[in-house]
């Protein structure tokens, strides 16, 4: 009989865990996200110190979630589990496993391509400022920033580790993703995708209506606003040629 | 968790030709200098206005002041900085071109830029087509859609991931304001037409294979491998030499007669089957067609070696030695060949037929060849190998080349084969017919079916050149 409760108990606990690895799973999507999209603005006019602090907090975030996930989902499929779960618990656990190591991959080739771009465009003093490019942009970023802050860990963090620099990151990414591999060993053709090709698109039918038209508009004007000087009716042609 | 077996990892990791990349960002930084860089304008658009917009012929200017060159070079210049894609066009964004008038572009943010190290990955390249896919509800490019489903299967145990990624990327993405969205948009559609280009357009990243070295560092020679250079360049200078004009002269002999044969320096008739998927250039070449093309036949006056080789030449010259019933040269010359390329163990009784019927005093089909070299391959048969017909092989050569070569370019079998040979004429294919060209692309003969067909030749050859049975002919003779 207590037996039994033990293993209702375990049942619990492992479908409590679950659910976390997947509330983390889409956590961590939303903070790489926002961290690429911050990134995207290193270098140019709209760089600034602001950005980076910005780029700072959102990556230490993304580090403390990373580490809490691999943490669990080492725990739910380490070998020789003795407690066995229900094969279709252990299948979700791979398909989170498998997800969460291509984030890793694509947050990690983030974080070296934002690396060397501070390397490149560093912004210590104020001459650096001339050497941004001018790309047209000239958000403060703001939003993205408040977006990836409002990002909650599911679990409680009772542990406070100190958030390593960018290169130990790096290199403590590059690190985890080997040990993980060696640790567990989940086929990953075996994981196959929830959703059919091309649906995404009907999902975001109801915001995105008067955004699409917007921008449609915004790109025909591109091509109308051919904007050569009302004389030089030439130029046109041999651009056309061109 | 990504495959990457495109090719097997033996530490090649360098990509060649991409070191001009730190020079043109020097360039581009440069550029963008507030008292000696490009001014830009504003961009009008239908509900908001774009600050940093450059025409092309603003960018030409400052590169024609900047670099002192010519117009054709800064122009080059400049269309290679958009082909790279540090800069990109708003107008026509799939032309990677810079035009010197009026029309517009912008610079991409560094975050797009090329880059050495790093390759552009379908993993990214996929978020962006579910990206693209969510905001046009499916109307996408058919280049891309065909991407997009090929991705689709290749990543399919990441696409959970890929389209959470895709959708927190375009809400993320409205979380900014109106103008820079229209920016970032641009900036990523840039991107990836540079590194995903539709098909049929020439791409500037086109590198070739990557190198195992880095072709960037500065290598050091040690003594050792001095002291070997030394060695092999003075034994260069003991060599025997032939003048210049002499061999310039063969070069230049050689290259007038093959150069309007040679495939990249003439065009190929009717049509480059690689290049239009036509095949019909490679079904009039094959062995058993009963017309040849001019190009074909011409090629055989050009040496007796070119005859050889083309198996219809072979087949139109034994044809021309049956008729003059001097056939056994060449039947020796194709003895010999069989000998030497065929299998080790077929080599002794191969041999010893080849003895029987050519070399044997009194055999039926005995060729004419010196005595010296009949002797040393009479004792090299003893224990043969596969060279040990080369020496008669070669003098046989020699005697058809010199003799019987030069009598079938005269014969009136070969002026034959030249008056009926066709001169196909050249296919003029447009976009839609190349494009249903590609789709009907068949599969050709099958080996096998050609083998056969070598087979039967070879089976008919063997009769028709079996020694001719002297009393059996005099007997049809007399009961005729």
């Amino acid at each position: 009989m207590s037996r039994w409760r033990r293993s209702v108990d375990e049942l619990q606990v492992r479908r409590r865990q679950l659910g976390e690895c997947e509330r983390g799973q889409e956590a961590l999507s939303r903070v790489t996200s926002c961290f690429q999209q911050l990134s995207s603005a290193l270098g140019s006019s709209c760089d600034g110190s602001f950005l980076r602090e910005e780029m700072e907090e959102s990556r230490v975030l993304a580090y403390k979630i990373c580490c809490g996930l691999s943490r669990r989902l080492l725990g739910l499929l380490a070998e020789g589990d003795p407690s066995s779960s229900s094969p279709g618990e252990r299948e979700s656990a791979e398909r989170i496993w498998v997800l969460f190591l291509s984030a890793l991959e694509h947050f990690l080739f983030d974080l070296q391509k934002a690396s060397s771009l501070i390397g490149r465009f560093p912004l210590t003093q104020r001459c650096d400022r001339r050497a941004l490019v001018n790309t047209g942009s000239c958000d403060t970023m703001a939003g993205v920033a408040a977006r990836a802050a409002s990002v909650q860990t599911p679990w409680i963090t009772v542990e406070e580790e100190p958030s390593p620099g960018l290169t130990n990151h790096i290199t403590g990414l590059e690190d985890l993703l080997q040990d993980m591999q060696l640790k567990v060993s989940v086929p990953f053709w075996s994981v196959e995708a929830t959703q059919q090709a091309w649906a995404e698109a009907a999902d975001l039918m109801e915001d995105s209506m008067e955004d699409l038209m917007e921008v449609e508009v915004v790109s025909n004007e591109n091509k109308m606003n051919s904007c050569c000087p009302p004389c030089c009716r030439l130029g046109c042609l041999l651009c056309l040629l061109n | 968790m990504t495959i990457r077996t495109i090719r097997p990892n033996r530490g090649q990791h360098y990509r060649p030709r991409m070191h001009c990349i730190k020079k043109l960002e020097a360039y581009m930084v440069e550029m963008q200098d507030p008292k000696s860089g490009l001014k830009g304008t504003e961009q009008k658009l239908n509900v908001t206005t774009i600050p940093h917009v450059i025409t092309g012929q603003d960018i030409i200017a400052w590169l024609l002041n900047k670099m002192k060159v010519t117009k054709e070079e800064a122009e080059a210049y400049g269309t290679m900085l958009v082909a790279y894609g540090y800069i990109y066009p708003l107008q026509n964004h799939r032309k990677l071109v810079m035009c010197n008038d009026g029309s517009l572009y912008r610079f991409q943010t560094p975050y797009f830029w090329p880059t050495e190290k790093w390759v552009a990955e379908d993993c990214d390249y996929a978020i962006y087509l579910a990206k693209r896919n969510i905001r046009k509800k499916g109307v996408l490019e058919p280049f891309e859609q065909e991407h997009y489903t090929h991705l689709h299967t290749w990543l399919n145990h990441k696409w959970d991931f890929i389209v959470m990624q895709a959708t927190e990327q375009y809400k993320a993405g409205k979380d900014r304001k109106k103008p820079d969205r229209v920016v970032l948009d641009c900036q990523e559609r840039a991107y990836w037409i540079v590194n995903r280009p539709p098909r049929r357009t020439h791409s500037a990243l086109d590198y070739g294979t990557d190198r195992l070295i880095d072709p960037t560092i500065e290598e050091k020679i040690s003594f050792d491998q001095h002291r070997r250079m030394n060695i092999f360049y003075q034994q260069a200078i003991m060599r025997s030499k032939v003048k210049s004009s002499v061999s310039l002269g063969a070069l230049v002999k050689f290259v007038n007669t093959y150069k309007s044969h040679d495939p990249f320096l003439a065009p190929c008739l009717p049509s480059n089957p690689w290049v239009t998927d036509n095949d019909t250039y490679w079904t009039l070449n094959i062995r058993r067609v009963d017309q040849c093309t001019k190009m074909r036949v011409e090629r055989w006056s050009f040496s007796f070696f070119e005859l050889l080789s083309d198996q219809r030449g072979r087949d139109d010259f034994k044809s021309f030695l049956k008729k003059e019933f001097s056939g056994e040269n060449l039947a020796f010359w194709e003895a010999a060949e069989e000998l030497k390329w065929g299998s080790a163990s077929a080599i002794a009784t191969k041999a010893a037929v080849i003895f029987k019927t050519f070399l044997a005093p009194g055999a039926p089909r005995w060729i004419n060849i010196d005595g010296r070299t009949m002797g040393l391959t009479v004792k090299g048969l003893d224990h043969p190998h596969r060279y040990v017909l080369d020496g008669a092989q070669t003098h046989v050569f020699l005697l058809m080349k010199k003799d019987t070569f030069f009598r079938y370019l005269k014969s009136p079998v070969y002026k034959e084969m030249q008056n009926r040979a066709l001169n196909p004429e050249p296919h003029n294919f447009s976009e839609a017919q190349l494009e249903q060209n590609s789709r009907n692309r068949s599969l050709g003969v099958h080996p096998i079916t050609v083998w056969q067909q070598e087979e039967e030749e070879r089976a008919k050859a063997a009769i028709a050149s079996a020694p001719v049975d002297v009393k059996a002919m005099m007997s049809k003779i007399d009961r005729k």
